[in-house]
């Protein structure tokens, strides 16, 4: 019995989620030395590294990230609506330095794509073989005028989690019984599309608990959104005095707010608001612009066999940050493509070309405390681009009894707790 | 089929690519690497999907180490041929074919079999 089965074994008993990735630990691939660098700590950045240095233990496997802890996204939204602790939502890297991935909390600043170098904010360089990216979002900070950096303190965005979701519950416990609460939504693409209508089910949903008399005001870029006959039932089922929403027809997309005074203006109209919640348009994170893998949209083309940057060798790119529609930007896509792009660069480096195979997302959404629905998707990759297949995937049902919303929460708890486990476990 | 009797199919790609390989005491040998066997690369990738959801965390979804090749593969069916059924793998199971699930099934049922 060799060390690398046996140590195999051990960490198919260890490792969340990892029974399924065990199998395919190569020994030709397992011997490689090749310097693997992932930048980002998120749902893929973190995945990606473990799964790497599971397939080929011999590589080193360096994961850049420059929080000590990272904030989950998911759920997040039950956080804000006081129905969570932000400390639920918490995770750190002693599980993946445990599985001997390197972790350097630092900030990537720059990457030199011909030298295969990351540069990171204190000087140091780290030098690659392959370099997978996960930089997440970032906002177009003048896309709205006068949502800046120094907006965000009156008007919190909370679409990057932490600080930003707590401070916009403190905003909505602090807000007087008969207030108003108004959210900007972006226009497509942005990370997690049935996000803000979540957001919204559950501000509704803490509204009509806690501060009767007041209402959320949606001011809506989109004209149809995701989820969206499911949201409007919760909305007029559960909601119909506490929640309104305005779309891009109604000209409801938000051109600029004035933070010192509480007012967000759109095309035809301005809105005073108690507590102001800003999305703003995104990007890639910054770090994909800077090693020349994101496009004139802000997002980066991949191959997507292997997730490969189809504008740099030697760089892939995942998550949030891709190109990838209909796959949409989530925790869930951007797990799977980080344990698919680390088999296809095993592979790679084993001399193996990427292959086709079929990708998936599901998602859940709470519409209350103890309810939620679900979206799931099923995508093909092997015509050049991943496409939905036909005739799979979809919505949970539209008047469907409460006992099936129930028990999509309940699954939405298994999920989170096993896509965390995952990533950071 | 052959392959679908030969439980280390599913075990891991090792044995598959140890090129003629029919008994798992090879796999204690030095690897011999031939990397002529892309199915079984398709199966394990199709399963990487499958461990978004279903782990050791509990709860209301279902872990699949106690689950035979046999059982996933006529559960992962059942959904996709039930016309009403309207839950996540239901709507998830509709965009597999029958093959995949087959290799699938193999995939993560052997993996028991260790």
């Amino acid at each position: 019995m060799s060390p690398l089965y046996h140590s195999r074994r051990q960490l198919l008993q260890g490792l969340a989620g990892a029974a399924l990735l065990s199998q395919m630990a190569l020994p030709a691939l397992a011997q490689t030395r090749a310097r693997l660098v992932v930048v980002g700590g998120g749902f893929g950045g973190a995945s990606a590294a473990g799964a790497m240095k599971h397939l080929m233990p011999a590589a080193s496997v360096t994961l850049v990230e420059a929080s000590p802890h990272y904030y989950a996204c998911p759920f997040s939204n039950l956080v804000i609506a006081g129905l969570r602790e932000l400390d639920a939502q918490r995770f750190d890297y002693d599980g993946l330095t445990a599985r001997g991935v390197e972790v350097v909390h630092d900030r990537a600043v720059d990457v030199d794509s011909i030298a295969h170098t990351v540069r990171l904010a204190s000087g140091d360089q780290l030098a690659y073989d392959k370099l997978v990216l996960s930089p997440g979002i970032d906002f177009l900070w003048d896309a709205i005028e006068g949502y800046g950096r120094e907006a965000v303190e009156r008007m919190p965005h909370a679409w990057k989690a932490g600080g930003q979701t707590g401070l916009l519950r403190q905003k909505l416990e602090a807000m007087d019984d008969g207030g108003q609460v108004v959210m900007a939504i972006p226009p497509a693409p942005f990370r997690c599309p049935p996000g803000p209508y979540e957001r919204a089910s559950l501000i509704a949903h803490y509204l009509k608990a806690h501060k009767p008399r007041s209402r959320l005001l949606l001011l809506d870029a989109q004209d149809s959104f995701s989820k969206q006959p499911l949201f409007e039932q919760a909305w007029a089922e559960h909601y119909p005095d506490h929640l309104e929403r305005y779309g891009a027809a109604d000209f409801a997309r938000v051109v600029s707010v004035d933070p010192d005074h509480m007012v967000l203006t759109t095309e035809f109209d301005d809105f005073r608001a108690d507590v102001a919640n800003v999305i703003p348009p995104q990007k890639a994170g910054e770090i994909a612009q800077r090693a020349g893998v994101a496009d004139a949209t802000g997002w980066c083309p991949i191959d997507p066999l292997s997730f490969a940057s189809t504008l740099q060798t030697d760089i892939h790119v995942i998550g949030d940050a891709t190109i990838a529609a209909p796959m949409p930007k989530s925790a869930f896509s951007a797990n799977l493509q980080a344990k698919l792009c680390a088999v296809q660069i095993a592979r790679v480096l084993g001399g193996l070309g990427p292959e086709p195979t079929i990708l998936t997302n599901t998602c859940y959404s709470f519409i209350s405390n103890d309810a939620a629905v679900s979206i799931t998707g099923v995508y093909s990759n092997d015509a050049g681009r991943l496409q939905s297949v036909e005739g799979a995937g979809g919505l949970s049902p539209l008047n469907a009894d409460p006992a099936i919303r129930t028990a999509e929460a309940l699954q939405a708890e298994t999920w989170f707790k096993t896509l965390t486990q995952a990533a950071f476990g | 089929m052959a392959w679908r009797a030969t439980w280390q199919f599913g075990l891991i790609l090792v044995g598959v690519l140890l090129s003629g390989c029919g008994n798992a005491s090879r796999m204690d040998d030095a690897p011999v690497p031939d990397l002529a066997v892309p199915e079984a690369g398709r199966a394990a990738t199709l399963s990487l999907a499958c461990s978004g959801c279903h782990g050791p965390a509990g709860g209301a979804i279902a872990g699949l180490e106690n689950y035979s090749a046999e059982q996933l593969q006529s559960e992962m069916m059942r959904y996709k041929t039930e016309p009403e059924g309207n839950s996540v793998m239901h709507r998830m199971m509709r965009g597999y074919s029958h093959e995949d699930i087959e290799a699938i099934a193999a995939y993560l049922g052997a993996e028991q079999a260790e």
